[in-house]
């Protein structure tokens, strides 16, 4: 047949990518041409090894005993039936590790352990780590090991947590950051305006759901006093740092190796596996492994924002934007993750791609008893573009104007500024966009 | 790195595991053990109910060779199943999209090609969930269900067996050998759908199984039946007998829908609202009605 | 209890527990770790394998019942260097990103074009519809699985020549 007959061989090039079109060395070597993919041989005969994939001999298995109730403080844990089941070989809690530090990824909040006396936050939250010979044998000792709890109200909204009579789930309060914004004069604005607009929206909690649950395997090389550690992280050296310093090692006492990422989509931004591995490993002294089930990656590991939305939107008779005002309250969940970032992101882009002088925003990142909120795909923006683009057609329609017409009297053009004050002086396409999506639906207008 | 052979737990750990090949040493297996046994067909019930949870199981029955049990057969006035044969099978039976195309469309329906593959008719019908595809569907063909144990039989009808959310008259020391479903002379029309948030792998929000035998152009018999609109899958003879008699045209299918929505009893849950449900289900029954009219008038094979 | 069956063409006789399942088997006893884990309750379809000519999810079979079974999974598919052209048309077509479903897609894939070796577009999507993808929004997976299928036929189609 004919000459393409290829051989995925003759595509590796050393670096990353396998590419079809080696022999073009100018700039053209890689856009518009078909590349393929370094991995994607590994990947289709089922070579490519995830970190579930890694076995060692003598290799033990890792279980969490996770917390018994969303918000309660542990009064006492008894492994003593645990550590009888056949095949169990450590079991250890927070008070066998008396010098643990908190982890987290911009705030310092999640224990690796709940210790006595302290309070589990969330359903996710370690209480004890299994070692054991055997999966089985993990799983009995953990529903063996006993726990004593006092209970606190349970908060899982957000309204309900900034109240001032609601029990605090961390020390400083359960508001924990605020961002404000502030552009031109919203109140002129609105003085301005014809029209104006307050909706509210509501967002709810998503799982990024990548294929590959959270999995690790580790080993402790005492001859050189390192943990080697292999799980998928978004952020290797964060996740180093962070792993070495809640254990108060050196960054270069932990190795962390990257195998093969089943997905992630900001899931695997957190510390998962890591810690957990590697205090397993070097108690032990073997080689040790620990995967999480879909459930336990749902219940433990983090979730898209639910953004509560307040917009109040004022526009002139002839359809342009004068002022914006908005609130986002983003419900964080148990611990701070990349919350703080992610919800008030989500406020700078408020407006969307459309031009507004006056802008006013304030934004609340709020724990709660729910499984903790982080970083997914768009990182706060996806739950405010719900909100904005829902706003747009609300006041299209107040203004019975065509809402294809309206957006483009606002849409951001070359030399548009930003809320926080980003002047765009390249790549606007915004208008274009919007006559090619009129273009392609067959856009015939509506009010 | 990787290495073969990693063994977790060795064989010798487990208790009782029995891969029966005859009937006969199935009914006296679990007339012994009773309740002290999981029976697994298909096992994708089972497995999914024991995740992680599979060691603490000391005694399994696994009826899956058990050839006996898996057959379909026309007799003269009956279609007759064994409780075996898989939702692909039942999908792509020939005759059975022949003879009770409403069955086989259910089957169909069932989760996903795998699923379909490894999960049974009779394991459908003994999990008892009220959502389960081909419940409907067996309700609204006046199927019965042959119940054996190693000392007799009895015959139940399909709608006397469930009892309550995934609970059914099964004894301890029964099994389910046999469906039986009545091949009726009269010409037949008959329409199935489900209501899920997708396409595949989802749990019915709503079933609705409707069947007519026309005789002369006035309907002489009529199956109705819904799921996940009651705690049980239910049949409803109610509606049934206010279409009896009737030609199609003297039906005012509005009228039959509210009649169904009158007579479910639908929960809040994650997969819809109450009053969803009560929607639904009403403009479901009226489109099957109207879908069996345009057949009728299109002639008896379109679909 | 020891059980005998065969993967990927070769007899293997192996003790095993009802606790164990398949997918344990395939991927602990005998390193078949193409095989993958996503939810352990068939619906995400990332552990499914051919078993007696049906795509099957392994984390829904208690080993004992793969006893005398003929099994394929992904590391099956290639023969020595020469990629499965379902394999080829997936790097092909960019339909691997993660990769963590590929295998088990790949499976379905193979199982329809067993039973239909020129499938429309509807039928690929109804068989692929047990597998999750979440990186692809699946469209170069279904192209994939087309083209696949038109690399098959046209290598049958030489080699009646
Ligand atoms: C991912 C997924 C998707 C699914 N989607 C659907 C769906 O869309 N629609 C739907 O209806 N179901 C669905 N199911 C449920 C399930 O697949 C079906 O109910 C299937 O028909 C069960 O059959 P089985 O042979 O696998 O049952 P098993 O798991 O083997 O058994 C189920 C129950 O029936 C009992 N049992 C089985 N056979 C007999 C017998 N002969 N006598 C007495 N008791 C018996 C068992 O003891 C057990 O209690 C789904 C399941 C999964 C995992």
């Amino acid at each position: 047949m004919s000459d393409k007959q290829y051989s995925v061989k003759d595509y590796y090039c050393k670096h990353t990518t396998r590419c079809s079109s080696e022999t073009i060395k100018d700039s053209k070597r890689f856009v518009g041409q078909d590349i393929l993919k370094a991995d994607a041989e590994d990947k289709v005969t089922g070579k490519a090894v995830y970190a579930n994939d890694i076995t060692f001999d003598d290799m033990l298995y890792l279980k969490v005993k996770r917390a018994v109730h969303p918000h309660a403080i542990l009064k006492d844990i008894d492994t003593s039936k645990a550590k009888k089941v056949k095949g169990v070989v450590d079991i250890f809690t927070a008070e066998d590790i008396p010098d643990l530090r908190k982890f987290g990824l911009i705030i310092r909040d999640q224990p690796v352990l709940v210790a006595l006396g302290k309070t589990m936050r969330y359903l996710g939250d370690a209480l004890a780590v299994v070692a054991a010979e055997s999966i089985e044998a993990a799983k009995k000792a953990v529903d063996l090991i006993e726990v004593k709890i006092e209970e606190l109200e349970v908060i899982t909204d957000p309204f309900r947590a900034m109240e001032a009579d609601a029990v605090n789930i961390h020390p400083d309060g359960n508001i924990l950051i605020t961002h404000n914004l502030e552009t031109g004069d919203v109140e002129a604005g609105f003085a301005e305006s014809d029209i104006i607009v307050e909706r509210k929206y509501q967002t709810q909690f998503i799982d990024q759901l990548p294929m590959q649950n959270e999995a690790g395997t580790a080993f402790y090389d005492e001859r050189k006093g390192r943990v080697n550690i292999w799980a998928a992280t978004q952020w290797l050296h964060d996740i180093q740092a962070d792993v070495a310093q809640s254990l108060r090692l050196a960054k270069d006492q932990i190795r962390i190796i990257q195998p093969t990422i089943g997905g992630a989509f900001g899931k695997k931004e957190d510390v998962s596996v890591h810690i957990h591995l590697a205090i397993a490993a070097m108690r032990t002294g073997r080689p040790v492994k620990l995967t999480f089930s879909r459930e336990e990656s749902m219940i433990t590991q983090s979730k898209r924002h639910p953004i509560t939305i307040i917009n109040k939107t004022g526009v002139s008779s002839d359809g342009y934007l004068k002022a914006w005002q908005t609130k986002f309250i983003g419900d964080t969940g148990a611990y701070a993750s990349s919350g703080p970032a992610v919800v008030h992101k989500g406020m700078y882009h408020a407006t969307g791609p459309y031009n507004v002088e006056n802008i006013k925003g304030i934004s609340h990142a709020v724990y709660t008893n729910n499984t903790y909120a982080g970083a997914m795909r768009g990182f706060g923006t996806t739950q405010g573009a719900f909100a904005y683009e829902s706003q747009m057609d609300i006041m299209a329609h107040e203004l019975k104007m065509d809402p294809a017409e309206f957006r483009q009297k606002n849409i951001y053009q070359l030399g548009s500024c930003t809320p926080n004050g980003q002047r765009l002086n390249h790549s606007v396409n915004a208008e274009e966009t919007i006559k090619k999506v009129m273009e392609l639906s067959g856009w015939k207008g509506g009010k | 790195m990787k290495q073969e052979n990693k063994q977790t737990i060795s064989g010798r750990d487990f208790e009782k595991y029995f891969q029966v090949k005859n009937l006969k040493k199935a009914l006296e297996i679990k007339a012994k053990y009773e309740d002290q046994i999981l029976l697994i067909a298909g096992a994708t019930d089972v497995l999914v109910e024991n995740y992680e949870k599979l060691h603490e199981i000391k005694n399994w029955l696994d009826l899956s060779r058990v050839k006996e049990l898996k057959f379909l057969e026309v007799k003269e006035d009956k279609l007759i199943l064994g409780p075996l044969m898989t939702h692909y099978e039942l999908k792509n039976s020939q005759r059975l999209k022949q003879k009770l195309p409403l069955l086989a469309k259910a089957a169909a329906a069932v989760g996903s090609p795998q699923i379909r593959a490894k999960g049974t008719i009779g394991g459908n019908i003994c999990t008892s969930s009220p959502a389960g595809d081909t419940l409907s569907a067996l309700l609204a063909l006046d199927a019965s269900f042959k119940l054996q144990s190693k000392i007799d039989s009895r015959l139940v009808k399909a709608e006397d067996f469930f009892l309550a959310p995934k609970r059914n008259g099964l004894k301890d020391n029964e099994l389910l050998t046999q469906i039986e479903i009545p091949l009726y002379p009269e010409e037949s029309l008959s329409f199935w759908a489900k209501i899920g948030r997708r396409k595949a792998l989802v749990i019915s929000t709503l079933n609705l199984a409707l069947v007519l035998y026309f005789e002369q152009g006035l309907i002489k018999r009529a199956g109705v039946a819904v799921g996940s609109a009651a705690p049980t899958p239910i049949r409803l003879r109610e509606v049934e007998e206010l279409m009896l008699g009737k030609s199609l045209a003297e039906l005012n299918y509005r009228e039959l829908g509210e009649e169904v929505k009158k007579r479910v009893s639908p929960i809040d849950d994650i997969r819809g609202t109450k009053e969803y449900r009560e929607n639904v289900v009403r403009d479901t029954m009226v489109n099957a009605l109207k879908s069996i009219e345009k057949r009728r008038e299109g002639g008896k094979n379109a679909d | 209890m020891q059980i005998k069956f065969k993967v990927n063409g070769e007899a293997r006789e192996i003790e095993v527990t009802p606790f164990h399942r398949l997918l344990d088997l395939l991927r602990e006893d005998l390193g078949l770790t193409g095989v993958k884990e996503g939810c352990g309750k068939g619906e995400c379809g990332a552990c499914s394998v051919i078993m007696n000519g049906r795509l099957i999810p392994s984390c829904l079979v208690p080993a004992p019942q793969a006893d005398g079974a003929e099994i394929i999974t992904i590391e099956g598919l290639a023969e020595g260097n020469s990629l499965h052209p379902l394999q080829e048309a997936f790097i092909e077509t960019g339909a691997v990103q993660c990769g963590f479903c590929i295998p088990g897609m790949i499976m379905a894939g193979k199982n329809l074009l067993d039973e239909n070796p020129s499938p429309n577009e509807k039928e690929v999507r109804t068989a692929l519809s047990g597998n999750i993808c979440r990186c692809t929004g699946y469209t170069k997976i279904i192209e994939a699985v087309m083209l696949a299928a038109d690399k098959m036929d046209s290598k049958g189609s030489g080699s009646d020549e």
